[in-house]
């Protein structure tokens, strides 16, 4: 399996604070790799970085493609998802609330959208090449859709819609900008049990069927250790352990981090 | 109701009455008067105890009313079946009010009088439609939108009265114009949101409006331009006696002279514009960048994280939103014949703001509404002069009382994949 994404002495510093120190890892296509760690192990720090939200203080990332590598340093803000193709969700949940379940998803493919529509002009002289792509966007919708069983819900307001629903709309709505990497914060958060183990679904058919690697962050441990490939474990912003799901349940460190050392 | 409910209400009226009291005692209570050389006060404790019995007698009732726990009341039965005929039918709605604007003209009751306000209602539905976007759509707040206006009219005018080109060519330069101010406005408050970027909004349509009154070579001050060409009717002016070689609209079609064929024309004109710009935002919102727009409202960092340039969906919106101000504004140029700085205050730009808000984000027919109920209310009560603007505040509270979330709230989607159930 070849390497998708290599996060090489990543550092990342709030004045004196350093929330992240040196860590590296791979992520490979194919495979999920979570990070896991206590509150406050900068994981969201490490999201927030590869997502081009902060720049790091030092260290480079890299996203590689076929022969080549791009390094994400590179892209910021907005860059991230249209160039790179570095898809997020967000620990707190932010669809678009007021827009229906179908909108959320189109706003996803706005850029081809914006080329089909010949930046707003085809679409105004209301164009056929426009309304069939238009439609190819919304078979795509409907794909997704099919996949977390929320078609039929696909014309009301996505914040109407069950907390766990929200969720995995969320993340197929970051599918659809074709992501070749997918980050996750904290997809299982507030998720029921059988709502968790829905999402187990979707992540591994994400995994099996999309050219896609995921990165995962989550505390919910049966999700981590029923779909990981892979497993980084943070501590105050140091990596202490990197292994498959079950060397990490039985790792000396991991344990001490966790639940503290015995006296 | 019970007893105890009655002395309860009782109590709360009273002490209604207290705080009426308070405000008309210094307020209305006492009216200074000047006899002779000096000033004195004259009590008037009638009016305020009248004013303060109206209000103990209004909350009882108030009180009286809810304790019934009957939850439809008067005003809201009114205003939730006054919503379901324009959400419903909004279509036949809109197309009776088209039809209605179109002979509004012709009607037996409508004179000139009637006309003014018309065109200034329409006036300000345009000018609503155009910051619905920038407003109501991508959620920008912008304070300034009288800017733009302000540039519509001052290019056009100087453009008119310069090369003296016909008003077909100088309408979409002064929206160019405008367009290219909307950009320039966009450009530093990209980063900012919210309270802060009404701030700086605010700041900038005064910047406009004290370049117009000092940069005196060009704009003429405080004195204005005037002289401003007319439109023509496709090349006849509305002339009692044309030039020579030329010929005016009553001669071509062989009608008697009347001041009414040039303002039935401003009419239509200005009803033609207001309906292109509400074709246009309907169309424009079901675009990818319209859709850009909402979800650039609803969540900022949400759009990055898909993609989606924030920088420039903002910039379209305040271009577009900039381009409408800029056509009103060079129909108000047209119409006036004569424009100083004067006429763009902040107090238009709080207006254009309340009918967007008051109406209800993003929703057209709202603006429409709230444009006849906010200026028309305004218009009745001309005669009471400057406390004519008591109505105005008074009709703002009614709708956010009645109606928080503006008249017409409820957004439909851009774009449906079962298609309309109903």
């Amino acid at each position: 399996m070849s390497n998708l994404l290599s996060v090489e002495n990543l550092t990342m510093k709030f004045g004196g604070l350093t929330a992240i120190d040196d860590l590296s890892f791979d992520a490979k296509n194919n495979q999920i790799t979570s990070i896991i760690g206590p509150n406050g192990a900068g994981k969201t720090t490490v999201f927030n970085c590869l997502t081009g939200f902060y720049k790091p203080t030092n260290g480079q990332m890299f996203l590689h493609k076929e022969d080549s590598k791009i390094s994400l340093r590179k892209y910021t803000d907005f860059k991230i998802a249209y160039v790179a193709k570095v898809a997020r969700t967000f620990q707190n949940i932010r669809l678009f609330p007021a827009m229906s379940v179908l909108e959320n998803l189109l706003v996803a493919q706005h850029n081809e959208l914006m080329v089909a529509s010949g930046y707003s002009l085809f679409g105004l002289l209301n164009l056929k090449t426009y309304r069939d792509k238009e439609q190819l966007a919304v078979d795509k919708a409907k794909y997704w859709l099919d996949i977390i069983g929320l078609t039929h819900r696909a014309d009301d307001n996505a914040g109407d819609l069950p907390y766990g629903d929200q969720r995995k709309l969320e993340i197929v709505r970051a599918m659809c900008i074709e992501p070749r990497l997918l980050c996750l914060d904290e997809p299982a958060a507030g998720l029921n049990p059988k709502e968790s183990a829905e999402l187990n679904k979707l992540l591994k058919f994400i995994k099996t069927e999309k050219q896609t690697g995921i990165l995962l962050i989550e505390h919910d441990m049966s999700v981590v250790m029923g779909i990981s490939d892979h497993v980084v474990v943070l501590n105050y912003g140091k990596k202490i352990f990197e292994g498959t799901a079950d060397q990490t349940k039985n790792s000396k460190e991991v344990i001490e981090a966790y639940l503290g050392v015995d006296e | 109701m019970e007893k105890k409910d009655i002395i309860q209400s009782f109590k709360d009226s009273l002490f209604t009455g207290l705080i009426a009291l308070a405000l008309f005692g210094p307020i209305v209570g006492l009216r200074t008067s000047s006899k002779g050389e000096g000033l004195f006060i004259t009590p008037q404790w009638g009016v305020v105890f009248l004013l303060v019995g109206l209000c103990i007698l209004g909350r009882f009732l108030i009180n009286l009313n809810s304790a019934r726990k009957t939850e439809i009341t008067f005003f809201s039965k009114f205003t939730s079946k006054f919503s379901a005929i324009t959400e419903d039918k909004a279509k036949h709605f809109a197309i009776t009010a088209i039809l209605f604007a179109v002979v509004f003209p012709f009607l037996p009751f409508t004179d000139r009088y009637f006309m003014d306000v018309a065109i200034m209602i329409l006036t300000y539905i345009m000018l609503g439609w155009g910051l619905n976007i920038v407003v109501g759509l991508a959620g920008l707040l912008d304070l300034g939108y009288v800017a733009f206006y302000a540039v519509g009219a001052y290019s056009y005018a100087l453009i008119a009265t310069t090369f003296g080109w016909s008003f077909w060519i100088c309408l979409p330069l002064a929206g160019v114009f405008a367009a290219f101010f909307g950009i320039l406005l966009g450009f530093p408050v990209l980063r900012l949101r919210g309270d802060y970027l009404a701030i700086v909004t605010l700041g900038f349509g005064e910047i406009i409006r004290i370049i117009l009154i000092n940069w005196y070579e060009v704009t003429n001050g405080p004195d204005g331009i005037t002289g401003i060409p007319r439109p023509s009717f496709f090349g006849l002016p509305f002339k009692r006696s044309p030039d020579e070689g030329e010929t005016s609209f009553h001669l071509f079609f062989n009608l008697e002279y009347s001041t009414m064929h040039r303002i039935i024309f401003l009419y239509y004109l200005i009803l033609v514009l207001a309906l292109i710009t509400n074709y246009f935002t309907l169309k424009i919102r079901k675009l990818p960048v319209g859709r850009a727009w909402e979800a650039l409202r609803e969540d900022e960092i949400a759009c990055k994280s898909l993609g989606v340039n924030p920088t420039n969906t903002k910039l379209t919106a305040f271009a577009i939103g900039a381009m409408f101000g800029g056509f009103a504004g060079s129909f108000f140029a047209t119409r006036q014949a004569f424009i100083s700085p004067e006429s763009f205050t902040f107090i238009e730009s709080a207006i254009i703001v309340a009918i967007v808000v008051l109406g209800g984000m993003g929703s057209q027919t709202g603006v429409v509404l709230a444009s006849i109920f906010l200026i028309g209310i305004t218009e009745m009560f001309r005669d009471l002069e400057q406390y004519r603007m008591i109505a105005f505040g008074g009709a703002m509270v009614l709708i956010m009382v009645f109606k928080p979330k503006g008249i017409l709230a409820n957004r439909k989607p851009t774009i449906l994949m079962h298609g309309d159930k109903k």
